[in-house]
């Protein structure tokens, strides 16, 4: 689930990561040594035949490959029997085949079991972070570190650092093997791939900020575009389509000359690549001439070698690039590892896994929420009675969310600023997760999953049963808008579904919440898109329902809390007076101030 | 919503390349230019071999250099005209494909611009910007390189085969066997690869989905404990996409070594019947190396034009979906002779435009949405003269915007009419209109840019001494003090760098210094301080004088004062009148009153 090392270095999360994918890794690397190593004994055979088969040479294979052909015959015997030799080149074929197959399958399978784990780790990482660390980090920043960080540093461990390895060992190789065919050749042929690889790196590194410069212009056209596209109604209100297509037309204007200039570098660059191929491929071909012209090199070898010579030429062009994009991965695992060094919610060892029944109390409880910012709750002292149904009135931003908040432990609150406690415990003893099972929270603004309305009122459900879904909804008042759905229950709602308005939303949060039958609810504004029949009318069915519950509601409504047992009002961040509707009139206070203000006008009209 | 499934099986006859012929004509001396390029650079690279025919023939054979000074110059030779061609070819290729794309996209820019309300109500703002952005990018691409590589592919496989016949018919009919059984094996996998990729990236846009579903419902997910639940479903997903993705890494694995295998057997061709022709002493040695050479690089072009078929399978769908945009007609368009009198969108005859006074009448108007099922207004008459303040208000997605699209000519009526001045809105252009009208919205929409800038937006030719009168009037002169460079401040993507009542200010602003006869204000539901809202609410009071002004409300004690009330339920006016007669009459105003005089109540103690 959640993984408690932080990682210090690059290296470390790297290595975490490649935990599970490290085999599979490994066996597409020797897979991919045995391919290559293939691929190198075909113009061997190419060589052997044109040489001492079909030529009068002598053999260049190794003296024990030689011994053991001469057992069979030796060139005389496969001169006439050719069908021999090119059923070794298909045999070789076959098991080049099959060494791809495994290479490319090993990669493969590697790269997704180590997408899967970066991918399961972020995940399971970001659900675990406390609350408060989504209030500081954007939504879009995390979603593209999550998404598009991700695919770069898989590209590099399972295509750029495998494609650096197999051109090395390509490299040497080929090397190898043209050393013991040719070593004035080989030097020659060689001497370009500094000149290439040097150019190749310089190159991309230099056209490395060109292109991101014409990534920034791509993202301002596409911003263009957004900006039009919502703000639609104000740009045919003011009648300035033209204005808006010229700043369009000018800006596409701007990215499409970027890009045909990095075209004409991009051109450039290629052709003096082939430029700088082609030369060495002219020195080969010169040389060898001349050395078989002088008898110092055979043909079936110049084959050969010119064979090995075209292997060696792709590798090498790509290797400048895959080095220059190498310092690009390094971002991406720093962009990763920020999320996976954010400290997760962690309980202590003997946290509480029971949460009693009894009275919640704050005793001198004080919040801000950063240490150098404004105090948002200051010296709240109150006590809700189990089983009762209290109001917190407050005006907007002025703390009431803040002080639910603190009951289910979404903000941490430091020992110094008082305690809470819930029949008589503390509530930083309790397991976080215990804690808020007990606690139900029904949100302003709930959030609904992308699945169906079933699903997502059970999705907090212990055990799901019909009768108790049943009275949860009738509870909610939601029983009438399923039934409206074509699809009732079965209605795909959420992002990708239908689009339910705040009321029904804030309606479903509820029955969500009841389905887990906690013995405390708190209802942070949790009917404000809710009309006034229907307000009433829920409440009053949670009345009824939920005798034994703890409510808290809390509003700036009066109607929703004026039948509470005990009301506490809020203001800048104490309590201003407390009581029952009744005690609270009794006083000439705000509360009597609102509801007189609210009868004076009601009787004016 | 279009539904993203039935988009990826759009058949058109030849990849919907004539349908798309008629956006791109104007560059067929360009694209002939680059099939006349890829062609002889094909060309060349089919002829390298034959140098190596020689230097083995000839050199190493015969034991002979005579010739190597102009085997080296005609290769150099070859070289570098090969290479003027690449650079050439490449260089118009990407100008060609960017040069599409930019008129695509200007295309369907400003046919956007056009384009009526029921569009945009109907397609989602994200999609209409991939039309823009991304198909006309792969449409592009296609029109240059898919093009590009085509003709070099397929001319490339002609020569060589051409080549390989002339040097030896017998030898080259046995190679070519092989190119039967290529197309058909590389088609085949190729078309189960499609399927597989096209479900590895329906799973991979659910799994982002996913992230975006963990980050921005922390909150819930946190407080129904769920965190456990997410995450197995989150596991399951990428499970599937671990199982997807190598069940088709085995697919395409075994597709390379099918191919491999297939230029090992062309290789074992070669050698068996071109060393027997070689014995034989038909054959020259150099020769047979050629023919090695063809051997191994002939399935290369054929796996690649196999490739391209099915890429230019998959931009069918990108080509009917621009189509598609460009050629939907506008619902709200003016009549020619409306055009030829007022001018269009881009050529504006502001010389032949009237003053507008602003006297405004309902004649007897049904209206029904275009993708709606009922009329929300049935033999709707109202008259409003010149300076009359309408508001109109009702619950959250009751409408309310109705007649405020009506009077922007937005929508227009089903039956009857709406006057302007006495004369239909539909004898004058919507430009006309547009510019008299001033219009601020709900959420107020700035672009990037400076505060200057946006300001002038509906003015252009406002000098800053006009500005500034505007902000003073809207009492937002401070806010503009606040800020460190004045007018030339930046005010970020969507105004992102402004808080909401700031923004607010601004827009009304705007819409001010365009001096409009008529004016449509959608009222802020977004929490904004106090003080500014009561700096917004003087604004309005300040800005309505002697307009004819529409005033959608959320807060009813904005709007008590107004000239004639309009009560908005379900799409329809279920009341209407001034304040005081609505109260009395105890209907839905009242309630909806009652019910926010509480929640002010409360606010005001603050």
């Amino acid at each position: 689930m959640t993984q408690k090392t932080a990682f210090e270095s690059r290296t470390s999360l790297i290595l975490y990561f490649l935990e599970g994918s490290k085999k599979y890794f490994a066996m597409g690397i020797l897979m991919t040594s045995l391919v290559s190593l293939v691929d190198f004994i075909n113009p061997k055979i190419i060589s052997y035949t044109v040489d001492t088969v079909l030529g009068t040479e002598p053999s260049s294979l190794p003296d024990r490959i030689n011994a053991w052909l001469e057992g069979y015959g030796g060139p005389a015997f496969l001169r006439t029997h050719l069908l021999y030799i090119a059923a070794a080149v298909v045999l070789l074929g076959l098991t080049g085949a099959l060494f791809r197959f495994g290479s490319q399958l090993f990669n493969v399978t590697g790269a997704e079991k180590l997408v899967k784990r970066m991918r399961d780790a972020l995940f399971g990482h970001l659900l675990y972070l406390p609350y408060a660390w989504y209030a500081e980090n954007h939504t879009g920043d995390i979603i593209q570190r999550s998404t598009s960080d991700v695919e770069t540093v898989k590209m590099f461990l399972s295509e750029q650092l495998t494609s650096l390895f197999r051109t090395v060992l390509m490299l040497v190789l080929a090397v190898g093997f043209m050393l013991s065919i040719n070593v004035s050749l080989t030097i020659v042929s060689c001497a370009f791939i500094p000149i290439i690889v040097g150019y190749s790196f310089f190159f991309h590194r230099h056209i490395g900020s060109t292109f991101e410069v014409a990534d920034e212009e791509e993202a301002r056209l596409s911003s263009i575009t957004q900006e039009n596209l919502t703000g639609v109604r104000v740009v045919r209100a003011f009648g300035r389509e033209k204005e808006e297509s010229i700043r369009f037309r000018a800006q596409n204007d701007k990215y499409t000359e970027m890009w045909i200039r990095l075209m004409k570098l991009l051109s450039a660059f290629w052709c003096t690549g082939d430029f700088f191929m082609n030369m060495q491929l002219l020195s080969v071909l010169a040389l060898g001439s001349w050395l078989c012209a002088a008898d110092r090199l055979t043909i079936g070898n110049f084959i050969a070698f010119l064979a090995y010579n075209s292997m060696l030429i792709w590798p090498v062009r790509s290797l400048g690039r895959v080095i220059s994009g190498l310092s690009r991965a390094g971002v991406s695992i720093d962009r990763i590892r920020f999320i996976m060094n954010a400290p997760v919610e962690e309980d202590a060892p003997d946290a509480l896994e029971d949460v009693p029944a009894g009275d919640i109390v704050f005793d001198h409880v004080s919040f801000r929420y950063r240490e150098d910012g404004p105090w948002i709750l200051e010296d709240i002292s109150l006590t809700i009675k189990e089983g009762s149904t209290v109001g917190i009135l407050g005006a907007t931003g002025y703390g009431k969310t803040t002080l639910a908040a603190l009951i289910d432990r979404m903000y941490e609150l430091p020992p110094e600023n008082g305690t809470i406690t819930i029949g008589g415990t503390d509530i930083r003893d309790f397991k976080r997760s215990s804690l808020r099972r007990a606690v139900g929270f029904v949100l302003q603004e709930p959030y609904l999953f992308s699945r169906t309305l079933k699903e997502n009122l059970l999705i907090a459900a212990d055990d799901p049963d019909e009768s108790s879904l049943a009275e949860c909804v009738s509870t909610a008042a939601l029983e009438e808008t399923i039934q409206d759905f074509p699809e009732g229950y079965g209605t795909f709602v959420g992002e990708r579904g239908v689009t339910l308005s705040g009321g029904q939303k804030q309606r479903t949060a509820i029955a969500q919440t009841l389905m887990k039958h906690s013995p405390v609810v708190i209802f942070d504004d949790a009917l404000s898109a809710v009309d006034a029949a229907t307000d009433a009318k829920i409440r009053a069915a949670l009345k009824k329902n939920l005798n034994n519950t703890t409510k808290i509601f809390i509003s700036h409504r009066l109607t929703t809390l004026m039948d509470a047992d005990e009301i506490f009002v809020i203001q800048q961040g104490r309590i201003a007076e407390h009581g029952s509707h009744e005690q609270l009139l009794q006083q000439d206070g705000i509360y009597r101030r609102i509801y007189s203000l609210q009868s004076a006008q009601e009787a004016e009209w | 919503m279009v539904s993203g499934k039935s988009d990826y099986d759009v058949k058109l006859p030849f990849f919907g390349l004539p349908k798309l012929w008629p956006y791109v004509r104007g560059y067929r001396g360009w694209i002939l230019f680059n099939v006349v390029c890829a062609t002889l650079a094909s060309l060349i690279d089919s002829v390298y071999p034959l140098f190596n025919r020689y230097a083995i023939n000839h050199f190493a054979a015969l034991h002979t250099t005579d010739t190597l000074p102009q085997f080296i110059a005609l290769f150099v030779a070859i070289v570098l005209i090969q290479i003027i061609l690449n650079f050439v070819s490449t260089y118009f290729c990407g100008k060609v494909e960017m040069e599409v794309d930019r008129d695509l996209r200007n295309l369907s820019f400003e046919h956007l611009q056009r384009m009526s309300f029921s569009y945009y109500n109907q397609n989602n703002v994200g999609y209409i910007h991939a039309r823009v952005i991304s198909d006309t990018g792969k449409i592009g691409e296609m029109i240059a390189w898919r093009m590009l590589d085509t003709v070099w592919m397929g001319s490339y496989l002609f020569f060589i085969i051409v080549v390989m016949l002339r040097i030896d018919l017998q030898l080259a009919l046995y190679v070519l066997t092989v190119v039967p059984a290529a197309v058909l094996l590389i088609t085949l996998f190729q078309r189960r690869l499609v399927v597989l990729n096209r479900r590895i990236r329906e799973i991979n846009g659910r799994i982002t989905g996913n992230f975006n579903e963990g980050i921005t419902g922390a909150r819930s997910i946190k407080a129904l404990v769920i965190e456990d639940r997410i995450n197995d479903g989150f596991t399951a997903e990428t499970a599937n996409m671990e199982r997807t993705s190598v069940r088709t890494a085995r697919i395409s694995a075994l597709f390379t070594a099918a191919v491999t295998t297939m230029s090992s057997l062309t290789l074992a061709i070669v050698m068996y019947k071109g060393g027997w022709m070689s014995l034989e002493g038909i054959m020259e040695i150099g020769t047979l190396s050629v023919f090695m050479n063809y051997a191994i690089n002939m399935i290369q072009p054929i796996q690649g034009l196999v490739m391209t078929i099915s890429a230019m399978i998959g931009i069918q769908v990108n080509i009917e979906r621009f189509t598609r945009l460009v050629e939907t007609e506008p619902g709200v368009t003016d009549t020619p002779e409306v055009t030829e009198k007022y001018g269009d969108i881009f050529h504006a005859r502001t010389e032949n435009w009237e003053e507008l006074k602003g006297d405004i009448v309902f004649d007897d108007v049904t209206f029904q949405y275009p993708d709606g099922t009922e009329p929300v207004l049935e033999h709707f008459s109202l008259n409003v003269p010149y300076g009359t303040n309408v508001a109109i208000v009702g619950e959250t997605g009751a409408g309310k915007s109705t007649l405020v699209n009506l009077v922007c000519r937005f929508y227009e009526p089903t039956e009857g009419r709406i006057l302007l001045d006495g004369r239909d809105l539909r004898e004058r252009s919507q430009l006309w209109l547009h510019r008299n009208i001033g219009y601020v919205l709900q959420t107020p929409h700035l672009f990037s840019g400076t505060v200057r800038d946006n300001l002038r937006y509906g003015s252009p030719d406002a000098t800053d001494e006009e500005i500034r009168e505007a902000l003073r009037l809207v009492s937002a002169e401070e806010v503009l003090a606040k800020m460190p460079e004045g007018l030339d401040s930046e005010v970020g993507e969507d105004g992102g760098l402004l808080s909401t009542g700031e923004k607010q200010l601004f827009s009304f602003a705007r819409a001010i210094l365009a001096d409009p006869r008529i004016l449509i204000l959608d009222e802020a539901t977004a929490s904004v301080d106090t003080l500014t809202e009561k700096k917004i609410q003087n604004a309005i009071d300040q800005v309505i004088q002697g307009r004819t002004s529409f005033v959608i409300a959320h807060r009813l004690s904005t709007i008590v004062n107004a000239d004639v009330i309009l009560l908005v339920h379900d799409g329809k006016i279920m009341e209407q009148g001034k304040h005081a007669d609505l109260m009395r009459r105890k209907g839905m105003y009242y309630a909806l009153y009652m019910r926010q005089y509480e929640d002010m109540l409360v606010d005001e103690v603050k």
